[in-house]
C-alpha cells in the first residue's frame, strides 16, 4: 500500500467536521482507525462472536483461534521470542500498573530505588509512585535536558546501587526526544538493573525488535495503532512473566480453585483474568496487517519528513516557541504562542478544522520544568501531508490575528 | 460558531491585562480552584466587613483569556457588593452562562451586565464553558468557606 494515498483507507476523511475537512494532528493522542480495523470489529460481532477459551463449542473455539492469532501477530511484529511473552491488557496504562504492581508483590524490597525520567507519562510515573506510599520505593528523576532529551549519560549519572528498576518512555509525547533505548537497556542491564519502556510512542512510529532490544518488559498502546481503544500490549521476558506473581485474579488466569488453595494457570493466561476485549484483539490484527502493508521503514521515513518539514515551518513563524529539539525526534511538535494560551489556540484551530492538544499532555512534571502550565501538541502520523502543517500554520496565523499579535 | 463573539475585544484585553490580580491584603476568605482536564488553576481571596461587604477582592491563577477575563470581571464587579447580592450575581452569571438568554440580578448595573455577557460566546464552546465558569465557582466557596478545592464538573 502507498503511504501516499493512505488517507482514503481512514473512513474518517470523507466527513466534514464542522463543515471542514478534518486537519488531524492528534494521533500522539490516539490515532484514526483505517477502515478494515472498524469493519472486522463490526464482522466479528455481526458473524463471528463468542467469547474465547470457555466452551467447545464452534464460534468459541473459532473466536479462540482468531484471538491467539493476534498474539502470534504481534509476537511477529516486535520479533519477540515467545508467543507467551505477550499479555493483552486494557491499555498502556494498565500495562505499566502490571508491571509496577508485580514487581512490587516479589521484587522490590524496602529501600530499592526506581530510576524515570522528567519526560515520562503520568501512567509511568503513578503506578512507581503506588510503590513508593506501600513499599517505601524511592523515585529518582533523570532530568531533561534543554533539548529536550534524557541522555544514556544522564541515566548513567543517576543509577545508584540500589536502583533496581529503570522505566524510561521510548519517545517523549511532548518533546519527540527518541531515547537511546539500547544503549539504557546494556547500560542497565551491566548493572543488574531491569529495564521496562513504555512504549506508546515508539510502537507506532518506529521499528521495534525485543530480541535486540533486550528490555524486560514494553508498553505498547494499541489505539494509537491505527487499532481500537480498550487495549493494550506488555511484552515481558518469558523468564520474569513465568517468575513474577499474577496481577488481577479471576476466571481464566487459575488453573484449580479449592476452598484451602489456589494454582494459577500457564502464561499467557495467568494475566489475563476475565473476559478480555475479545473483539479488540482480533481486530487489532488488522492493524498490523495495515501498517506491515505500508512498512515500518516507508512510514518512518514519511513521518521524519513531515516532523522535519514541521519544525522548520513552525520555526520561521516568529512568536512560536517550540518545546525541545531532540537530535533524535519522533513526530511530535509541541509548541506555546508568546501571549496566547494553549486552550485558545486549541479553539481557534479547532474552528478552522485542525485538531490538535492543549494541555500538560499528562505530562505535568515536565510542564512544570519549562515552568509552563500547558502547551499546544500537533503530532501526525500515517495519514498526515505537509500540506496539514502548513494549514496549521496558517491558523497559528490567524491566532495571532485574532489576538492582534504581530 | 463564531470566534469573533468568543474573543471579543474586551475578553482579549481583560485576558491580558486582568484586574485584580495578585494576593490582597488581610484576606479573611479564600478559595482555591482546579481545572484536573486542562491544568488551570486560580485562587480567590475576599476581604468581607463586619456588614459582610466585599471591601476587597482578588486572584491569583493561570490559564486561558477565557478564564483570565472571566476572573478579572467577576473580581471587579463583585467589590463593594454584599454576601447575599453575589451569591445572587454568580447565580445569575451561571445561569446565563448555561441556558438562560439574559442576566436577571437587579443587583447588576446595566453596564455590568453588558460585561458579563460578553462571556456569553462560549456556550457555543462547550469545552470552554469551564474556563469562563471555574473563579466564579471558586468564589461561591470562599464565601461559604469550603475547604476542599473546587474541582470544574464538565
Ligand atoms: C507516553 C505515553 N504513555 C502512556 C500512555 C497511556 O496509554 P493508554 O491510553 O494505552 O493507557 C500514553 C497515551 O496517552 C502515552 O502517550
Amino acid at each position: 500500500m502507498k503511504i501516499e494515498n493512505i488517507k482514503k483507507e481512514f473512513p474518517i476523511f470523507d466527513e466534514k467536521i464542522q463543515n471542514n475537512d478534518l486537519v488531524y494532528l492528534d494521533s500522539a493522542n490516539s490515532s484514526q482507525k483505517p477502515k478494515v480495523v472498524a469493519d472486522r470489529i463490526n464482522e466479528f460481532y455481526t458473524k463471528q462472536f463468542s467469547n474465547v477459551g470457555r466452551s467447545v463449542h464452534y464460534l468459541a473455539v473459532a473466536a479462540t483461534n482468531l484471538y491467539e492469532n493476534t498474539r502470534s501477530s504481534v509476537q511477529k511484529y516486535i520479533n519477540a521470542k515467545d508467543k507467551n511473552e505477550i499479555v493483552f491488557t486494557k491499555g498502556a496504562t494498565e500495562a505499566l500498573n502490571l508491571v509496577a504492581n508485580i514487581l512490587g508483590q516479589n521484587y522490590l524490597k524496602e529501600g530499592d530505588e526506581i530510576l524515570i525520567t522528567e519526560l515520562e507519562h503520568h501512567s509511568n510515573y503513578v503506578p512507581w509512585h503506588f510503590l513508593r506510599k506501600s513499599k517505601n520505593i524511592k523515585i529518582n528523576f533523570a532530568e531533561m535536558n534543554e533539548d529536550g532529551e534524557v541522555t544514556l549519560e544522564e541515566i548513567e549519572k543517576k543509577i545508584t546501587p540500589k536502583t533496581k528498576v529503570v522505566a524510561i518512555t521510548h519517545l517523549s509525547n511532548v518533546t519527540g526526544a527518541i531515547l537511546p533505548v539500547k544503549e539504557i537497556t546494556d547500560l542497565a542491564h551491566s548493572k543488574g538493573i531491569l529495564v521496562v519502556i513504555d512504549g506508546c510512542q515508539g510502537a507506532p512510529h518506529l521499528k521495534l525488535d525485543m530480541q535486540y532490544l533486550d528490555c524486560d518488559f514494553y508498553a505498547i498502546s494499541c489505539h494509537k495503532m491505527y487499532g481500537p481503544t480498550g487495549l493494550g500490549v506488555l511484552y515481558g521476558k518469558k523468564k520474569w512473566l513465568e517468575e513474577l506473581p499474577p496481577y488481577q485474579g479471576g476466571g481464566g488466569m487459575i488453573k484449580e480453585v479449592k476452598k484451602d488453595s489456589i494454582s494459577y494457570g500457564e502464561l499467557p493466561n495467568k494475566y489475563e483474568a476475565g473476559t478480555m476485549a475479545t473483539a479488540q484483539v482480533i481486530a487489532f490484527d488488522e492493524s498490523i496487517k495495515f501498517m506491515e502493508s505500508i512498512g515500518i521503514e516507508n512510514i518512518m521515513r514519511h513521518e521524519a519528513d513531515l516532523v522535519e518539514y514541521g519544525q522548520e515551518l513552525l520555526q520561521k513563524n516568529n512568536s512560536v516557541k517550540l518545546i525541545g529539539s531532540p537530535k533524535n525526534k519522533g513526530g511530535v511538535l509541541s509548541f506555546t504562542l508568546e501571549g496566547i494560551h494553549p486552550h485558545d489556540i486549541a479553539t481557534i484551530l479547532d474552528e478552522d478544522g485542525i485538531a490538535i492538544r492543549a494541555g500538560h499532555h499528562c505530562c505535568q512534571i515536565l510542564h512544570d520544568k519549562l515552568n509552563i502550565p500547558a502547551s499546544a501538541r500537533a503530532s501526525v502520523g500515517i495519514y498526515n501531508t505537509k500540506d496539514d502543517l502548513d494549514k496549521l500554520n496558517d491558523s497559528i496565523n490567524n491566532c495571532k490575528k485574532i489576538f492582534n499579535l504581530k | 460558531m463564531n470566534l469573533k463573539e468568543l474573543y471579543q475585544e474586551i475578553i482579549l484585553e481583560h485576558g491580558k491585562n486582568p484586574r485584580n490580580l495578585g494576593k490582597t491584603d488581610d484576606f479573611n476568605k479564600d478559595a482555591k480552584g482546579n481545572n484536573p482536564l486542562c491544568g488551570d488553576n486560580v485562587h480567590v481571596y475576599l476581604k468581607l466587613n463586619g456588614q459582610k461587604i466585599v471591601e476587597d477582592i482578588s486572584f491569583e491563577g493561570s490559564g486561558c483569556a477565557i478564564s483570565m477575563a472571566s476572573a478579572s470581571i467577576m473580581t471587579d464587579l463583585i467589590k463593594g457588593k454584599n454576601e447575599n447580592e453575589a451569591k445572587e450575581i454568580v447565580e445569575d452569571f451561571l445561569g446565563m452562562i448555561k441556558e438562560n438568554p439574559e442576566l436577571k440580578s437587579e443587583y447588576l448595573q446595566d453596564d455590568e451586565k453588558t460585561k458579563l455577557m460578553c462571556l456569553s460566546g462560549v456556550k457555543q464552546y462547550p469545552m470552554r464553558v469551564k474556563c469562563a465558569t471555574l473563579s466564579w465557582h471558586t468564589l461561591v466557596s470562599a464565601l461559604e468557606n469550603k475547604k476542599e478545592e473546587v474541582k470544574t464538573e464538565n
